[in-house]
């Protein structure tokens, strides 16, 4: 008795077999991770941040605070606050206080308008970052947080590349990507993110989306508000009162 | 049989890598992966289990309830502890041993109230060098905590809400009466912020001819704008608000405002009981402007 199979049977064989092996190994239908310990429920809850840059005075508290908080690498920033002066002849010159005293000097500029504002990562609905992580390192959570999962970062550097508004870092300690966690750590527990926390002109405003009565829920129902670089299709989830068309 | 020898060490070498291939990635790729999305199902439980190093106002308030209240009455009262003094989670935990951060430099108060173009109008802030100039300090690195508590930095002794709502911007008519008439325009060089002697002439003609000429109404009349049209004012009449300037400090210099030492002086004047409680203004009246002139006068020239 003889049988030829040809190479093409054989492979045909062979890829349905591998195809099945795989789909039976693969993650389609991982096991259960380690069901979530605390109760808190991330279903509940749509973080969002709005800064007043009307209210800000370019203390830097929340730098220091978030440096603090996060254990944040001298030399890097997870939040940071931007002083523009627009002088006479409508030239605007930008700085920030990156130094590590993060105290703004005085100018020489003759200003006709100058005010400061406050950034950090905007936590997009559609972030950029996330979908270029060739990882799955950066991923935004249920409850509208961007985060980093540093047991997977690779610290390849994409994420940094791909945040049209500059957010994320390589960290010189750790060697991956680090940015605003809006304070995680604190948020899931009822607290603000220490940049909320520590400003003390309420210049920086955190709340639930969920909760219609929240501070950030009525601001966002009562008052005229914008986003940064809206062009770029990310979504933001940071709104800012009071922007200037410079800073958009 | 052996006609299919090849074809068998092909599907054992291809089964072999195969699986070698399946169990590599089950190895790569982590426990929980995809669970939520495209990510590590156990990641943000992860990112939550970090500790937190700013305990709030509320906990420091366990121990140091009077500085807070202290704190709460007053002007900074929105400032929260641990924007200068600190994270405080460790201090909690030490129970008290380990020390928070003391801030007394000039660089620290100036942090905030350095006089920068783009920090808002309405907020508190100062050229050292002028100021100092103003209420006679001949050491330019005299901390501002030797005057000013930074607890209660203005010794606003009233709720802010109590204080009297005072309009920043003016409509036509709270100077103009009558109707308008037809074709009215802005007139040009009108203001647009007015200034205290628009709507008190008498109470500012009068300031100008007394000791304190010289110094701003809102230095002593506290202003908080509330809003593009109205904020609160507040009369400060404190003893503590005039030993702002004028009480004896081995920093001032010779042409310092004149300086008294409180209350020693207050004693020594005193002739009775009922002046023990007496404060600067109740005899050194003279010397900022008479009460009783209107407050409110009809502005010079307003007619449509």
């Amino acid at each position: 008795m003889t049988r030829n199979i040809s190479r093409r049977d054989a492979l045909k064989v062979l890829g349905a077999g591998s195809g099945l092996l795989l789909v039976h190994c693969g993650p389609i239908k991982p096991p259960q991770g380690e069901k979530e310990k605390s109760d808190y429920d991330w279903e509940k809850h749509s973080y969002a941040y709005v800064v007043d840059t009307t209210r800000c005075i370019g203390c830097c508290a929340c730098m220091r605070a978030c440096r603090a908080e996060n254990d944040v690498p001298p030399g890097v920033f997870r939040t940071w606050v931007e002083r523009y002066e627009v002088d006479e002849a409508g030239e605007v010159r930008v700085d920030a206080a990156t130094h590590d005293d993060f105290v703004f000097g005085t100018t020489d500029t003759k200003v006709s308008k100058a005010f400061f504002v406050p950034k950090l990562c905007n936590h997009c609905k559609k972030s950029v970052c996330n979908q270029v992580c060739p990882v799955g390192a950066a991923y935004r959570t249920k409850d509208g947080v961007v985060l980093v999962d540093h047991d997977r970062c690779i610290g390849c550097g994409y994420c940094v590349q791909a945040c049209p508004y500059g957010s994320r870092f390589i960290s010189p300690r750790t060697h991956m990507a680090e940015k605003c966690t809006l304070c995680y750590h604190r948020i899931t527990r009822g607290e603000k993110p220490a940049c909320v926390a520590s400003c003390p002109k309420g210049a920086r405003i955190f709340g639930d989306l969920r909760d219609p009565q929240s501070e950030i829920s009525v601001i966002l129902k009562q008052q005229r508000f914008r986003v940064l670089k809206p062009e770029m299709g990310t979504q933001p989830n940071c709104y800012y009162l009071g922007l200037d068309r410079e800073v958009v | 049989m052996s006609k299919y020898r090849h074809a068998v060490s092909v599907f054992v070498v291809l089964g072999v890598v195969v699986i070698a291939a399946a169990i590599a990635r089950n190895l790569a790729i982590p426990d929980t992966f995809g669970e939520f999305g495209h990510y590590r199902g156990a990641a943000p439980a992860q990112a939550r289990e970090f500790p937190l190093r700013h305990v709030g106002a509320d906990v420091c308030a366990d121990c140091h309830d009077k500085q807070k209240s202290l704190h709460d009455k007053d002007a900074h009262s929105r400032v929260p502890c641990e924007t200068c003094h600190g994270p405080g989670a460790e201090h909690v935990k030490a129970e008290g041993d380990a020390p928070m951060r003391r801030p007394t430099a000039k660089s620290d108060c100036l942090v905030c109230h350095q006089r920068l173009a783009a920090r808002p109008g309405s907020f508190p802030q100062i050229d050292a060098d002028v100021h100092f100039a103003f209420v006679g300090v001949k050491d330019p690195s005299t901390p501002c905590v030797s005057c000013h508590d930074p607890h209660e930095p203005l010794y606003m002794d009233r709720d802010v809400r109590t204080a009297r709502l005072h309009p920043a911007i003016h409509r036509c008519r709270d100077c103009h009466q009558g109707t308008m008439a037809e074709g009215t325009v802005k007139p040009e060089r009108h203001p647009v912020t007015f200034e205290c002697n628009y709507c008190h002439p008498a109470i500012v003609a009068d300031f100008a001819k007394r000791t304190h000429a010289h110094v701003a109404c809102t230095t002593c009349h506290l202003y908080f704008r509330e809003s593009e049209y109205a904020g609160r004012i507040i009369r400060d009449a404190d003893p503590r608000f005039c030993l702002l300037c004028h009480r004896a400090a081995p920093f001032r210099s010779a042409n310092a405002p004149k300086t008294i030492d409180w209350p020693s002086h207050r004693d020594k004047v005193a002739s009775g009981p009922t002046d023990a409680k007496k404060g600067c203004v109740d005899c050194h009246r003279d010397r900022i402007h008479t009460v009783g002139t209107p407050v409110r006068g009809a502005v010079k020239g307003a007619q449509l």
